[in-house]
């Protein structure tokens, strides 16, 4: 749409004196339609900040304690079967023992593999941002109403996201290279036609504007969020919650192994 | 970009589907909602100072409490206008009164230090009580689904000592004192005049003087005579079987026995000894055995043998989980400080696994699953005990 703008208008010969008044309005729209652009990228940013920085705290949960917490599962449920055995007549010793077992294996899902490396805490650098605000602005899926380009600028974004998350600043490079040289973004119409669609852009944007901030509500809202606040607030304090926490789960799982092994054995 | 890599875009692009709107996110949200659950129990367990969670649960003062299996508490509180004439239900958990019970033409001049016992069905669904000042010498039963006194039964000369309903709801049997006129009843529920009235009026089976307990002295011994006083505590086995009543024997040096009964005929299974005054049994989860607490005491009773160890530590309220070997219990008087404790006792190894001080407790429960325990007192607080482990 920038290139399309520059077309249209760079072959007038002077300012607004010479425009009609739908090209003013057009003019008029453009430069909402930048300002909102440029609005819209900071937030998508924000959101992106917001859900890798999440993304790579829940990995590190997962990793330190979530993992801890399936070996404690494991464990309960090796109590409940041995127990249960004991009792053969106490349905509901069994009933309980199938439940710790199917609670076992839904921790061991959630908490997933436990990785080789330890995962990192998620920071973009300044070149990042930018990128990915230009990437924004650019190929913003709302930021057009032409149904085949929406469908393109969503798989971009999503990509772009995806890049953002990793820290992979040439691939988020490539995208807005991709989508700038592509020949169907060269486009020639009216000066009509143009604003209805730059009108249409900027409704889109303000829709998607009011989604994103309705998108961070709910993330600062999630108890990842407020688990990770709560772990940057006590490390500015010299404190380590998610040490803490992994003290707490290892102290469990040392009494689960005590009483583990005053029960008879379960012969599987 | 090659023609390949441009196809591949074209492709992609047309496989999203382009009417709705926003962006379609990378993998970050859906492992937010994978990880939800895991992220909950690390908060909450983080807050966790304490598995000991200790509310106020009501003013004043109640002659008798009881919890349910779900969490709740009945007592009539000594700080209401009223006191004495209504029955008022706390909920330990959200820590709120939930509803208050009148009994119709009873009225508050009869004081509120008389004795009173309660008792609730599993899940909470009926609530039997009983007033020594009531006009009304019954059993009162309320549903509290309906919110409704649903009518008296079980007409009573001696006031109920204990009233119990068996783990499964199919009995409830009551136990009173009173020497001679003493009685251990059951009912078979779901047998009462209507599909609304759970017991009949008259008890399906019930027994005065137990075989065997006809007369005991204690003369050459004490010099002084020791008889049958009555049945004190109850205790169904967590089948639901078998109903065990402790047998109360007259006299300050006398040993009160446990009599263990089928549940459906009331016939006499076994019975054992104990260590002094009995005031409290529970059966352990695998109904082989059973803890008792006497004269401040714990012990425990292996019921195929009916031998008896005495346990490592003091009790005079005792509730084994419902699967668990494990058994809350409460002892007034702590070694060398004289002071009130709650505690968990793994029973396997004797190890005490968590404690909190506690006085005046007067009811201890585990809740229908047994991943939380009770305990109330007669001053109104109310503790929660809920550990990761259980």
């Amino acid at each position: 749409m920038a290139l399309k703008a520059t077309d249209e208008l760079g072959s007038r010969p002077s300012a607004t004196t010479t425009l009609n008044p739908e090209e003013q309005e057009l003019a008029r729209k453009r430069a909402e339609q930048a300002a909102i652009e440029g609005e819209l990228a900071e937030r998508e940013l924000r959101s992106a900040n917001l859900r890798a920085e999440l993304g790579a705290f829940e990995q590190q949960y997962l990793h330190f304690v979530g993992s801890r917490y399936a070996e404690l599962d494991e464990l309960k449920a090796g109590i409940a079967e041995r127990t249960a055995r004991e009792q053969p007549s106490n349905a509901r010793a069994q009933q309980v023992a199938r439940e710790a077992r199917e609670h076992a294996k839904e921790t061991k899902t959630a908490a997933g593999e436990k990785l080789e490396s330890s995962p990192q805490a998620f920071e973009a650098s300044p070149e990042m941002k930018r990128l990915y605000r230009d990437v924004a602005k650019r190929i913003h899926p709302d930021l057009t109403s032409d149904r085949n380009d929406r469908a393109k600028r969503q798989a971009l974004m999503a990509e772009a996201n995806e890049a953002y998350r990793r820290g992979d600043d040439a691939r988020l490079a490539k995208i807005l290279t991709e989508y700038e040289w592509s020949p169907e973004q060269v486009q020639g119409e009216g000066a009509g036609a143009e604003l209805i669609r730059v009108i249409r852009g900027i409704s889109q944007a303000r829709g998607r504007l009011g989604e994103i901030e309705a998108e961070l509500q709910e993330l600062l809202r999630s108890d990842l969020y407020q688990l990770k606040t709560r772990v940057d607030q006590a490390q500015r304090d010299g404190r380590d919650v998610l040490k803490e926490m992994i003290d707490k789960v290892e102290d469990q799982i040392a009494q689960a192994k005590r009483r583990l092994e005053v029960l008879t054995p379960v012969n599987r | 970009m090659p023609v390949h890599e441009k196809e591949n875009t074209e492709m992609e692009a047309r496989k999203v589907d382009p009417a709705p709107t926003g962006i379609v996110r990378a993998d970050s949200q859906g492992l937010m909602v994978r990880s939800a659950g895991l992220v909950r129990r690390g908060l909450r367990d983080l807050a966790r100072d304490s598995n000991w969670l200790i509310k106020k649960v009501f003013a004043g003062r109640s002659p008798s409490v009881a919890i349910s299996d779900t969490g709740m508490v009945c007592a009539i509180p000594s700080s209401l206008q009223d006191a004495g004439q209504r029955l008022v239900l706390f909920d330990l958990e959200m820590n709120v009164s939930t509803m208050a019970l009148a009994v119709p033409g009873e009225s508050a001049e009869r004081g509120a230090n008389e004795a009173a016992v309660f008792s609730w069905s599993p899940g909470s669904r009926y609530l039997v009580a009983a007033r020594r000042g009531w006009r009304a010498k019954a059993l009162h039963i309320f549903d509290l689904h309906s919110k409704m006194l649903l009518g008296t039964f079980g007409d009573f000369a001696e006031f109920p000592a204990q009233l119990v309903w068996s783990p499964n709801g199919d009995y409830f049997a009551a136990a009173s004192a009173g020497g001679k006129n003493a009685r251990l009843r059951v009912w078979r529920t779901g047998a009462g005049p209507a599909e609304t009235m759970p017991c009949a009026p008259t008890p399906t089976h019930e027994m005065g003087l137990p075989e065997g307990f006809e007369r005991q002295t204690y003369e050459a011994e004490f010099g002084e005579e020791g008889g049958f006083s009555g049945y004190g505590s109850l205790a169904f086995s967590p089948d639901g079987k078998f109903l065990a009543s402790v047998v109360e024997i007259r006299g300050d040096w006398a040993d009160d026995s446990v009599v263990m009964v089928e549940a459906a005929t009331l016939r006499k299974i076994n019975v054992f000894h104990g260590q002094g005054h009995i005031t409290d049994i529970s059966w352990t989860p695998d109904g082989r055995g059973m803890i008792y607490c006497a004269a401040g005491q714990a012990y425990r009773v292996d019921l195929e043998t009916l031998e008896a160890e005495s346990l490592p530590f003091g009790a005079e309220f005792c509730a084994c989980h419902p699967h668990l070997r494990l058994c809350l219990c409460f002892s007034s008087w702590l070694k060398n400080s004289a002071k009130g404790r709650l505690f968990v006792v793994d029973l396997n190894t004797l190890e005490i696994l968590d404690e909190h001080s506690a006085e005046n407790v007067a009811h201890l429960r585990w809740n229908g699953d047994g991943t939380k325990a009770y305990a109330a007192t007669s001053d109104g607080m109310g503790y929660i005990y809920e550990s990761p482990l259980i």
